[in-house]
């Protein structure tokens, strides 16, 4: 079986700051990938790399064992991407989004109507269907960018952050469609800070730390017994004591 | 006195911050300190020469210049990209500062800068080109620096007003209106000179006696007079800026506490499309569908269309009294062409950050090609018809019917022309249009310099490409504008195909460059 995602020393640099440092990232086919890491790991960095959004400075990206960047024309038909800060074509509809989106990449407009609308219903955005995107929420933002992302009918889906700042109604309507997505075989790769999430959805985790992946396997492999939180905080570093030294003045009371 | 350090400090590092890492924007800022630099040392030199002009045509033309000042602080920023990279007073809100304590930090941020220091510079020069008696020296020095405070406490104040209203969705659609009375106002002048008031030095006169009233004709008067009445002069507008400034508190005092309040949503109509009806089922209707939805939605589309309008407008006023006679109609025709076509001088710069969806649809050149055809397809769907209208009245109101035919023809390939070099300009020098048009900037800060060598380039290379055109045409040849739109249609396409080729590998690079924070 080959790997959905693999990059081979993936390198991007910033000035004098290297924001990914050689990664080699693996994600099986079929898996629910978790993508963990503090802020500044170069999560979004790698993301960007692997979706062809952001030019590496070095190393090779394959997605279904196809070059990124030589074989676009075939990577982008596969992949379906929801992007960091999600900006979208504001003064469209949730609808007229997709049915730009599908038509775009040459869905037939008849198809790409039936299953915008089956999207919409999924993800309960029906009643919002007609409002610009300029005025959803950020969970409703997240979901047409899901919806968006998958109808094209993707191998892979990449997603970061998918759920920051969703609320929690939101964020089951988000997973049921993600487990359905998975259980028919395709790949899911998303990038998170909330352990639990990734703990309960994920079988394969990587953890970024400092442009680096630290540790990558099944989820079993990766915890050890522990709790994921747990095994974060020790590979990532993580001070284990609670900032005894310093911060003397925070919480005491002044003196009038 | 700390304040005034702070601010200036934090501006110079904002600046500095801009230009780290970006060869594109470094060399965009040199581009504004070579053109900062020209300004100040010409301004300087013609003011000062009015030294050797009779002194009161010399103090008439400084009044003028003086008012030409304020006026430009006024509107400049409204309309010039990047000249304005000021901060939001929004962004710092949460500081404990008092408002006073503000005031003086924002007002020292916006005088720190090149184009400020260029004015300062230029009106400095007007020192050395009025002052004849001591009294003139003597008074010039704080005259001019009440000038300068006046022309930027009126400028912070305008913005400042208006930014307020342009937070909300709707005070953006007013922006609209605003913006066109800007731009019909700064062709006043324009307008009054070719009515035909003949003898240039008394309607200078004519125009000076009026002027020498207003605050900044008051201030050039006291330099020529340099007496006790110059001195009250240089009191009364000093008194006036202060005035100014305590309005501009109070303004920055609403605009910070004022809230958002347009989230009210409305549901859009669902439409079946116009350009379904029309062309195949594909990628390119889709485009076609959208980017007619934006001109219509999108107020940064809608002040260009309108703002072109207007322009044509005005210069179909302006130029009746050229006497260029039935060339008029094909002149006019073709430059509201090209009014329209500068707008996608920069095409993907109002899609931003969404953009990244067309890139991770697009595999190939092919799909770039589409997306530019779809939006030139769109833009000349409502600039053929409305090229047209304005092609038969030109000819109707000048009683030449046989010019309108080669003054539509010319219209129609102008707009070719200047789709054709927009489509490379966009993929060439792609900069940020902010979201919030909140300084009224053109591009992300930093970026005034890259949209502006954008404008120039578009300028040049379409001026390049209608040469071939303007020599006949110049020796009445009209017969050749029946070749323009195909000539047009060939530079568009041929345009649209290297801006594929050029744009596409540069996909990324497009995609950071248009996506600036503003």
């Amino acid at each position: 079986m080959t790997d959905a995602v693999r990059t081979h020393g993936l390198f991007k640099r910033y000035g004098q700051q290297i924001a990914v440092a050689e990664v080699d990232l693996v994600v099986p086919a079929g898996s629910f990938a978790g993508l963990v890491g503090p802020n500044g790991a170069g999560k979004t960095t790698t993301l960007s790399m692997i979706t062809g959004l952001l030019r590496p400075d070095g190393g090779t990206a394959e997605v279904d064992g196809l070059h990124v960047w030589r074989d676009q024309v075939e990577v982008k038909a596969r992949i379906g991407v929801l992007p960091e800060g999600l900006r979208l074509f504001e003064r469209l509809s949730g609808r007229e989004l997709l049915l730009y989106n599908g038509r775009l990449r040459g869905i037939p407009k008849a198809e790409v109507e039936q299953r915008a609308g089956e999207l919409l219903a999924v993800m309960d955005l029906t009643a919002a269907a007609d409002k610009l995107v300029i005025d959803y929420s950020t969970g409703m933002r997240k979901k047409i960018g899901l919806a968006a992302a998958l109808l094209h009918n993707p191998s892979v889906l990449f997603l970061d952050e998918p759920f920051e700042g969703v609320d929690p109604v939101s964020a089951n309507t988000l997973t049921e469609v993600l487990r359905r997505f998975t259980a028919s075989g395709s790949t899911v790769i998303f990038s998170s800070h909330v352990m639990d999430l990734v703990e309960r959805l994920c079988d394969w985790v990587s953890v970024m730390s400092a442009g680096q992946i630290v540790a990558q396997g099944p989820l079993a492999d990766v915890r050890g017994g522990r709790s994921l939180n747990q095994a974060f905080l020790e590979l990532v570093g993580g001070s284990p004591q609670d900032g005894e030294t310093g911060l003397t003045w925070l919480g005491a009371k002044p003196r009038a | 006195m700390n304040t005034v350090t702070l601010f200036a400090r934090l501006k110079l590092r904002l600046l500095a911050g801009n230009l780290r890492g970006d060869l594109q924007r470094k060399l965009g800022f040199i581009f504004t300190l070579v053109a900062a630099t020209g300004l100040a040392a010409v301004g300087f030199f013609l003011m000062s020469l009015l030294r050797f002009a009779p002194p009161d045509v010399a103090s008439e033309l400084a009044v003028l210049a003086f008012s030409v000042f304020l006026f430009g602080w006024m509107t400049v920023p409204l309309l010039v990209f990047g000249l304005d990279d000021t901060l939001d007073p929004a962004k710092l809100a949460l500081f404990p500062l008092r408002t006073g304590r503000l005031a003086v930090g924002m007002f020292t941020a916006s005088v720190t800068g090149v184009w400020p220091a260029a004015m300062l510079i230029v009106t400095f020069g007007a020192l050395v080109g009025l002052a004849s008696s001591a009294g003139g020296w003597l008074l010039g020095v704080p005259a001019v620096l009440v000038q300068f405070a006046l022309c930027v406490v009126a400028s912070r104040l305008i913005t400042t007003s208006l930014s307020s209203a342009l937070r909300t969705r709707r005070g953006r659609d007013v922006l609209a209106v605003a913006a066109l009375l800007v731009v019909v106002l700064t062709q006043l002048p324009n307008l009054v000179l070719n009515s035909g008031f003949g003898d240039p030095a008394a309607l200078l006169h004519r125009m000076t006696d009026v002027l020498r009233w207003t605050p900044p004709g008051m201030l050039a008067h006291a330099i020529a007079d340099g007496g006790p009445a110059g001195l009250a002069e240089i009191v009364f507008v000093a008194l006036l800026v202060a005035v100014l400034a305590w309005l501009w508190i109070k303004a920055l005092n609403r605009a910070l506490v004022t809230p958002d309040v347009s989230t009210q949503a409305a549901s859009v109509r669902r439409e079946r499309g116009l350009a379904d009806r029309f062309l195949p089922d594909g990628p390119l209707a889709a485009v076609v569908t959208k980017e007619l939805k934006y001109i219509r939605r999108e107020p940064r589309s809608r002040v260009g269309w309108f703002s072109a309008a207007v322009v044509t407008l005005v210069l179909a006023f302006s130029m009746r009294n050229l006497g260029v006679g039935a060339g008029l109609p094909i002149l006019l025709t073709s430059a509201g062409a090209l009014m329209i076509a500068l707008q996608s001088g920069n095409a993907f710069g109002i899609d931003g950050r969404s953009l990244w969806m067309n890139a991770v649809a697009f595999g190939s050149e092919r799909g770039l090609i589409i997306d530019l055809a779809g939006r030139h397809l769109a833009n000349a769907m409502i600039a053929v018809p409305l090229l047209t209208v304005v092609g038969v009245a030109a000819g109707l109101l000048t009683g030449s019917p046989g010019s309108i035919l080669p003054a539509v023809l010319a219209g129609w390939g102008a707009l070719g022309i200047g789709l054709g070099v927009g489509s490379v300009t966009s993929v060439v020098l792609p900069y940020t249009v902010p979201e919030r048009m909140n300084a009224f900037t053109g591009a992300a800060p930093g970026q005034g310099g890259v949209a502006a060598a954008s404008s120039l380039g578009a300028t040049a290379g379409i001026a390049l490409l209608i040469l071939p055109f303007v020599v006949p045409l110049l020796f009445g040849l009209y017969w050749v504008c029946v070749a323009a739109p195909f000539y047009g249609l060939l530079v568009e396409t041929l345009g649209r195909r290297l801006a594929a080729k050029i744009g596409f590998p540069r996909t990324p690079e497009l995609l950071m460059a248009i996506s600036k924070p503003t």
